[in-house]
């Protein structure tokens, strides 16, 4: 029977099949999920923000940054055993769930993603597939078994990614 | 800057009595706007991790009305109202007897309005009765609302707290009215350096 291991916020994970890795109802957060599908080892990090320079407190949690998150979980996979040449990526999220009355949009959402793009651009991961943006939440879950996405939106059936 | 969780006993017991204040001062708004009795669940501060906040809207797939709102002035801060699918559908009724809403809920753009306004009422009452305690001006910006997934909601109004600590400080409570449940949550979460303001206005720092 494969478990369900949840993701929670600033958390990351990493685990074979047949275990699912998931994260529910995820807003402005992002979703980077990294898999080599020679050795089906794949992980998951819950991003909550763009950047960790600037930050001032004594401890910061790198599982929290998008900077810092995604090169700790590609090292993780490393250590793991997977092939650094084999590793693709997939995102979900950052979503604006309330849009600003104004209009003025300064979405957490957005910069969170600009920050996961920049990250796995420097460390060469290609994205093979992404859902991100737009204003609702969704919630993801990731079979280590074959490497697919389900994401899902509320009042929608899930879609496969 | 503070890390919440060394807060002792005696500040999160005046945070909760700011936040009592607050709640009863919006459940009488409320009252009037309905023009009926609500009664209101004892407010509960707590410090949580992020993680657990979800949980006590319903978990965090629970299908919600999200009205948010930012707290301006001196003391920033951010001010979430979540009302189950249930209690939104039973205040619009209230609010408009010709209301056809039913679950699945979908909303035109008159009942969104009047939730809006309800947000404003409720956030307005609760952060003048927090003004005149603290005494520092607070206001609320227009409110924005949204019905999704609770975790969605939650997640990304506590985001902006997530560069100082992994814990949110959250005021929550309850509204009933005595012939229909009107069951939702408030949580107002200061902005980590508006904390300590607050903390030696009521003279607990």
């Amino acid at each position: 029977m494969p478990e369900i291991l949840p993701v929670g916020m600033a958390e990351m994970r990493i685990s074979q099949p047949p275990d699912v890795l998931a994260v529910y109802g995820v807003g402005s957060c992002v979703i980077v999920a990294m898999y080599d599908p020679k050795t089906r080892i794949g992980g998951l990090a819950h991003i909550m923000l763009p950047c960790s320079s600037g930050v001032q407190t004594e401890k910061v949690n790198p599982k929290k940054f998008a900077n810092t998150a995604i090169p700790l979980l590609f090292q993780t996979l490393a250590h793991a055993g997977v092939f650094r040449s084999n590793v693709w990526a997939k995102i979900v999220g950052g979503s604006e769930m309330f849009p600003p009355a104004d209009g003025i949009s300064n979405s957490v959402g957005k910069q969170n993603v600009e920050a996961v793009l920049k990250a796995l651009d420097e460390l060469g991961v290609p994205i093979i597939a992404k859902a991100v943006g737009g204003n609702s939440g969704r919630s993801v879950e990731f079979i280590l078994s074959s490497g697919k996405m389900s994401v899902s939106i509320l009042g929608e059936p899930p879609k496969e990614l | 800057m503070r890390d919440l969780c060394t807060l002792n006993q005696k500040q999160l017991d005046a945070l909760r009595e700011l936040g009592n204040i607050g709640c009863g001062n919006a459940a009488t708004a409320l009252a009037q706007f309905l023009n009926r009795r609500i009664s209101m669940s004892v407010p509960n501060a707590q410090i949580l991790p992020f993680s657990k906040v979800a949980e006590l809207a319903g978990g965090p797939e629970e299908r919600v009305m999200g009205i948010y709102l930012r707290v301006l002035g001196k003391i920033k801060g951010s001010f979430l109202l979540l009302m189950p699918e249930r209690t939104t559908i039973r205040m619009l009724k209230i609010l408009i007897p010709t209301s056809t809403v039913e679950i699945p809920l979908k909303i035109n753009d008159f009942e969104r309005s009047c939730l809006c306004e309800m947000g404003n009422i409720l956030a307005g009452s609760f952060l003048n009765a927090l003004s005149a305690i603290v005494n520092v001006p607070m206001f609320n910006s227009i409110p924005s609302l949204a019905f999704d997934m609770a975790g969605a909601l939650i997640d990304s109004v506590i985001l902006g707290m997530g560069d100082v600590g992994d814990h949110v400080l959250m005021v929550e409570t309850m509204f009933t009215d005595n012939q229909e449940n009107l069951k939702m949550h408030i949580f107002l979460l200061p902005d980590p350096v508006s904390l300590e303001l607050i903390l030696s206005a009521i003279g607990v720092n």
